[in-house]
């Protein structure tokens, strides 16, 4: 247990907005540490093999899969969760809203790389074409809905996030 | 008492927004894995390596002395602290063979990857670390992996003490198969090979077992779709009363079966806290979960045919590798497969003979389809070939053998009492759906351009609801509704929900019986000390009897609402007009009074204006689907299915001769579940299925090597669909309502895994048609496919079976 002391590193992220400095073990991947050092329990493991993107969180404003990114391996970075999405005073993102509304998920596990990754897509492309929204959301599987209603809940995101390019 | 004369306040028919609402969506979601206590402990278990061996030792001495490890215990240590895990279904009721299932392995294990030792430690990865310190000294046995050789004369027999690896054989059998068979005009064969996939909902299994001091009892955080009967079981299991534990089945992450209970770590983790007097947690990993079996089988059918199409008669015999004895439901899957026999089809001589095979794969537990799903499998790829072995479209060949929509109810050769329907209108309107005769003509130009694009067409019959004597799969649920003084309402109800939004559709039933707004409902489910007792979720059940026991509470406590208000209002109970909240009165236009107010009345004026009551306003009833028969007829048999939904499908797909890739163009489906509480619910449920039936016939596979080794143990071996693997789906609803049930409910969920599968696999033998290409075995990778198109062109066989 010394060793692993002397060997921890120090790493210093904004996480959802709040600023921690953390201890990290060699060979602890960010899922672990979000999950049990923070408390970030929105963040799932689904495969720990980086394949299925329910660990999914935003690093520096690129989507990533928590589960293969190592904590030590980033001193220092913003960290956007799936927690993060929603305002402060609890007003959910538009997207979220408009998963809600239009059934876009069934079991909701899948939700952090759905999200952020409708999340990425959307803050450069306000009209994303249905090859743009499949190449976008790849990084994730869900199991419950064969993905039709994802695609009508990015869809009706696109008319939250940007009502001026809708009909585009 | 007047109907609401608004008839859009009513919810049933409307997509409603989920009541699961904004936690799943915001990441506050508590999932069982998201649940952590003071003094949380956490489990590792060490799994063999081998699919058949002897255990000679087991040493835990140089795990118990890495720092952080609280407990080591093997097979032999666990056994004599619990007893043998009870089968969810006995194979027993139905003439099969039984086998002691335990926590750990003892003296033998019966499949890779089964459970052998336990290391618990304060954290989990010393509890890693301390399971590869676990010595096993094993003696690898023969492994017995494929089903038909385990059945081999000499073979071994993979558990001690019985006779042979044949778990069970049923026979389904009806009218003279012999005669039919000399009267026909040809006989079609057709083998169909079925491979083993598998659910996997994206959260793995979880269970975090907490010792509760005061009352010495257990409190089990668990992923469980079933937390009632598994409270028996773990009672069996740990030698324990019953009321001494208590299930929570939190927010559920995907289930499709895969959670229904017998897996050998439930009753482990509850020893292991109970032992440390610490909550004690495990996390499947994924790898783990890839263990789970399901649905592989081999079917060796033959068909009756005359040259107009019509089918006369049905042969089939079939092995299910169902891998080793477990206390989990999944071998009835094989059962299921022959009672479902002949499907939809009209053909009254049959033989089905059922094989369930026992092997040294790991064990199976359910999958959604429940078997049925194989049925429709093996039945549509059979049906195709009779097609092309008459030189007759698939469509006609299946319209000419379908039950007509005016011949329900039905009586099916195997017993079973089919309520409704009407196949041959699913199938046109599904071909409407993909514009048929554009596809057709589609399909014509391109093969003259030298592109392979193919059309398949399927059906699929799901009985939903099931139950079976003398188990705890029962076909009834009961539900309570409680309003309180201030008029909200709380909804308890025995079925749970895996993430599919049955509490929105059983609020929405609740709310208009009750006439309260939907966000006035609070659904809670899964806690077994607070629901009434149920039986959860599986079989398509869950607002069947979910929501018709929920509506009959609902009205009993709405007549003791109305009661109090014609009181307060001193009107006549059927003057009563409430809408919006508020109670008015034909009778009498002054008279008003909140349903809330109402409510408080109830609770605070028993002694005169609610003496007409019996307080509180509460009601717990139970719905019992009337058309389950378990009473044998005169042919022995019982109806265990009080609904039979079903559905039509068809597919255009493109395949890629250079390489052997499918690529699916467009998707149809007819489904008829009864009477629709939420459309979008109900079509995020058929879109959900068909993706498992895509990737089931594409790419989903579990391999093993010739030692039962099992090779797939990630998403990158086992390949699911993502979302550019999904064409875009046409859902239309073809709703013949249950005439025995509350609203005519059929039951959604099931269907939609062996219909698709069976579409796609006829779309892509239908575009390589003019190969000479037929496969039918699943799944069709493109390496599978790619060779298959090789092999023709060096032997063309025009329209021959493989």
């Amino acid at each position: 247990m010394e060793d692993l002391l002397e060997q921890s590193a120090l790493v210093q992220w904004r996480i959802d907005g709040e600023l921690h400095e953390l201890e990290v073990v060699p060979g602890a991947s960010l899922l672990d540490v979000l999950r049990e050092q923070v408390g970030k329990t929105g963040t799932h493991m689904g495969c720990r093999t980086g394949h299925c993107g329910a660990c999914t969180v935003m690093i520096d404003g690129a989507v990533a899969k928590s589960c293969i990114a190592m904590a030590a391996t980033l001193p220092r970075a913003t960290i956007t969760t799936i927690e993060g999405l929603t305002a402060a005073d609890g007003t959910m993102h538009p997207i979220q809203q408009a998963f809600w509304d239009a059934a876009g998920l069934q079991c909701g596990f899948c939700a952090p790389g759905i999200l952020l990754s409708t999340a990425e897509l959307l803050q450069t492309n306000p009209a994303p074409n249905d090859a743009e929204i499949d190449a976008a959301l790849a990084g994730t599987l869900c199991r419950c809905t064969g993905y039709q209603s994802i695609r009508r809940a990015v869809g009706e995101a696109c008319v939250r996030m940007y009502p001026d390019a809708a009909g585009e | 008492m007047a109907d609401s004369p608004d008839g859009d306040l009513k919810y049933v028919g409307r997509s409603i927004r989920t009541k699961e609402g904004r936690a799943p969506l915001i990441g506050k979601a508590k999932y069982t894995s998201d649940y952590a206590f003071a003094g949380q402990l956490h489990a590792c278990i060490v799994r063999s390596p081998h699919a058949a061996a002897r255990i000679n030792r087991v040493d835990l001495s140089a795990a118990t002395r890495v720092a952080g490890v609280r407990l080591a215990m093997h097979g032999a240590d666990v056994a004599a602290l619990t007893d043998p895990i009870p089968d969810y279904l006995e194979p027993a009721l139905f003439g099969g063979k039984a086998a002691a299932h335990r926590c750990l392995a003892i003296d033998e294990v019966w499949c890779y990857g089964q459970p052998v030792a336990v290391v618990v430690a304060e954290d989990m990865r010393t509890a890693r670390y301390a399971a590869a310190r676990v010595q096993v000294d094993y003696t690898p046995l023969e492994a017995v992996v494929d089903a038909e050789a385990a059945l081999a004369v000499g073979a071994r027999t993979i558990v001690p003490g019985w006779d042979d690896n044949l778990l069970m054989h049923v026979p389904f059998m009806h009218g003279d198969t012999v005669a039919a068979f000399e009267s026909a005009d040809q006989v079609v064969s057709t083998e169909v090979k079925i491979h083993r996939f598998s659910t996997q909902p994206m959260e793995t299994r979880c269970y975090n077992a907490v010792w509760e001091h005061n009352t010495e009892s257990i409190t089990l955080y668990g992923t469980s779709q079933n937390p009632h009967p598994l409270r028996l079981v773990l009672a069996q299991t740990l030698r324990m009363p019953e009321n001494k534990i208590r299930i929570i089945a939190s927010t559920i992450g995907g289930a499709f079966g895969l959670k229904m209970h017998g897996h050998p770590e439930e009753g482990l983790i509850c020893l292991l806290a109970k032992l440390t007097g610490q909550p004690v947690k495990w996390l499947e990993s994924r790898e783990e979960c890839l263990l789970i079996g399901a649905r592989e089988q081999k079917h060796y059918i033959e068909m009756a045919v005359n040259n107009d199409g019509t089918v006369l008669g049905l042969r089939d015999r079939f092995y299910a590798n169902t891998g080793a004895p477990s206390a989990c439901p999944g071998w009835g899957m094989a059962f299921l497969t022959g009672l479902t026999m002949p499907g939809p089809y009209k053909v009254r001589d049959i033989d089905v003979q059922m094989h369930a095979v026992s092997t040294n794969k790991p064990s199976w537990n359910a999958a959604r389809g429940y078997g049925k799903e194989s049925t429709a499998i093996a039945l549509e790829l059979a049906m195709d070939n009779v097609a092309r072995q008459l030189g007759v479209s698939p469509v006609t060949v299946r319209l000419k053998n379908f039950i007509g929509k005016d011949e329900f109810p039905y009586d099916s050769p195997t017993g079973l009492l089919y309520d409704s329907g009407d196949y041959a209108g699913a199938v046109e309107k599904t071909l409407q759906a993909i514009d048929y005769d554009d596809c057709l003509e589609e399909q014509a130009s391109a093969r003259e351009s030298g592109r392979y694009i193919g059309i398949g067409v399927a059906f699929e019959l799901t009985p939903e609801g099931g139950a079976i004597p003398g188990s705890m799969v029962v076909g009834y649920d009961t539900s309570s509704v409680r309003v309180g003084p201030d008029g909200t309402v709380r909804l308890l109800t025995g079925v749970t929900s895996p993430g599919t939004g049955n509490a929105t559709g059983i609020a929405q039933i609740v709310a208009d019986e009750l006439g309260v707004d939907i966000d006035a409902i609070e659904v809670l489910q899964g806690d077994t000390n607070a629901s009434p007792y149920g039986f959860g979720n599986y079989s398509g059940r869950s607002t069947i009897v979910g929501g018709g026991s929920a509506a009959l509470a609902a009205q009993d406590v709405r007549l003791m609402i109305d009661k109090v208000a014609a009181a307060l209002l001193e009107v006549e109970r059927s003057s009563l007009v409430l809408q919006r909240g508020v109670y008015t009165s034909t009778a009498d236009s002054s008279a008003s009074v909140t349903f809330a107010e109402v409510c408080y009345a109830a609770y605070t004026r028993a002694y005169d204006v609610a003496l007409c009551i019996d307080p509180p306003l509460e009601a717990t009833r139970t719905f019992r689907p009337p058309s389950i028969r378990h009473t044998p007829d005169a042919n022995g048999n019982i109806n265990p299915y009080p609904s039979y939904s079903n559905a039509a499908y068809a597919t255009v797909c493109e395949v890629d001769v250079q390489t052997g890739q499918v690529k699916l163009l467009k998707f149809a489906v007819t489904h008829d579940c009864g009477k629709v509480i939420n459309p979008i619910l109900v079509e995020g449920q058929a879109c959900g299925a068909i993706g498992f039936g895509i990737g089931g016939a594409l790419t989903e596979d579990v391999r093993y090597d010739a030692s039962g080794r099992q090779l797939t143990r990630s998403f990158m071996d086992y390949v699911m669909p993502r979302m550019s693997d999904m064409p875009p789906i046409a859902v239309e609803h073809h709703d013949m309502p249950n005439p025995g049930n509350y609203l005519g409910l059929k039951g959604a969920g099931e269907a939609g895994v062996g219909g698709s599968a069976a579409a796609v696999v006829n779309a892509v033998n239908n575009a390589l048609q003019p190969l000479g290409v037929v496969m039918n075995e699943l799944p069709l990778t493109a390496p599978r496919v790619w060779a298959a198109i090789q092999q023709a062109s060096v032997a063309p066989t025009p329209g021959g079976d493989q």
